[in-house]
């Protein structure tokens, strides 16, 4: 039973040979380029999409910061396409391997701080202070504040596995629940399936949200160095 | 194919890999030097599991001598 519950986050393989890598590079299928001036309506409706996310997402950004538009859209495309396709039942959902979410926190994080570092140098160093500390805590408070800058990168990985690991451990417990609870008692499993559907409407909110704050959270990091 | 893919991919991406991604870039190489000193130091861990249990079941012989050895200069 233990081993049942894990074994559905392990990377898949076909006849030996990985294919994580598929499966990853399976998403963009999903988002017809649009080749005309004027497209069908499901493409339509994805540039809509796509125009309304990137309007509210790069509105606060100056002319730098808008350079990173392309980079940010591909982001929440690729996560939350990821993540949806994780809740199609016995399938394999990248976003739960950490090695996968520390691949696009660390180089996203590392090069808005570079970006910081490059272009507005004394601006980025002054992060490490807020504004009027008083001056016995100045030391601690830049120890503090290092610490919290190295730790987002982190942070943002392990936001995003738990979530939806948490999120597909707890629709495989009741699931097995309410299969367990049909033949001992009917109203019960009526009920547990009732929670099931609830909480699958929840991982599908989860699943868009949680790509929305990951790319919000690496917008805002950009908007602090830009 | 590979001219398909440079007019397709290479010459509609070619600012932003050169120019506005260069700091991603950077971070990317970061991730790659933090991947390759995890597996490096994963490796060393059990290629020394490995010697101190094929030691401890040949009985009673000398502990490997880099088992003691650390990193620092004075050891």
């Amino acid at each position: 039973m233990n081993e049942n519950l894990f074994a559905s986050f392990a990377a898949p393989s076909m006849m030996g040979l990985p294919i994580v890598v598929l499966i990853v590079m399976f998403p963009s299928i999903l988002f017809p380029t649009p080749s005309r001036l004027i497209n069908n309506r499901l493409i339509s409706i994805q540039q809509w999409l796509i125009q309304l996310t990137s309007k509210q997402m790069l509105a606060i950004h100056n002319q730098k910061g808008r350079t990173w538009a392309l980079m940010l859209m591909s982001l929440i495309l690729f996560i939350g396409s990821t993540n949806l396709l994780g809740l199609l039942p016995h399938s394999f959902t990248p976003t739960t391997q950490l090695s996968m979410n520390l691949g696009m926190a660390i180089p996203l994080w590392a090069g808005t701080v570079i970006t910081g570092l490059r272009y507005k140098t004394k601006a980025s160093l002054a992060h490490f202070l807020p504004q009027g500390t008083p001056l016995p805590l100045i030391p601690m408070l830049v120890v503090i504040e290092t610490i919290s800058l190295f730790i987002q990168p982190m942070a943002l990985a392990v936001r995003l596995t738990a979530n939806i690991t948490a999120g597909h451990l707890l629709i495989h417990l009741i699931g097995g629940a309410t299969l367990a609870l049909i033949n001992i008692s009917a109203t019960t499993a009526f009920i547990t399936f009732i929670i099931l559907i609830l909480l699958t409407i929840l991982e599908f909110a989860v699943a868009l949200i949680q790509a929305y704050v990951f790319t919000l959270l690496v917008s805002l990091y950009l908007h602090d160095n830009t | 194919m590979l001219q398909n893919l440079v007019k397709s991919v290479w010459v509609p991406m070619k600012p932003y890999y050169t120019q506005a991604y260069q700091e991603i870039w950077l971070g990317m190489g970061l991730m790659s030097l933090i991947v390759y000193k995890i597996r490096s130091a994963d490796k060393r861990s059990k290629a020394l599991k490995g010697k101190i249990f094929a030691s401890s079941k040949g009985g009673g012989q000398k502990t490997p001598s880099y088992f003691l050895r650390t990193r620092c200069p004075m050891a």
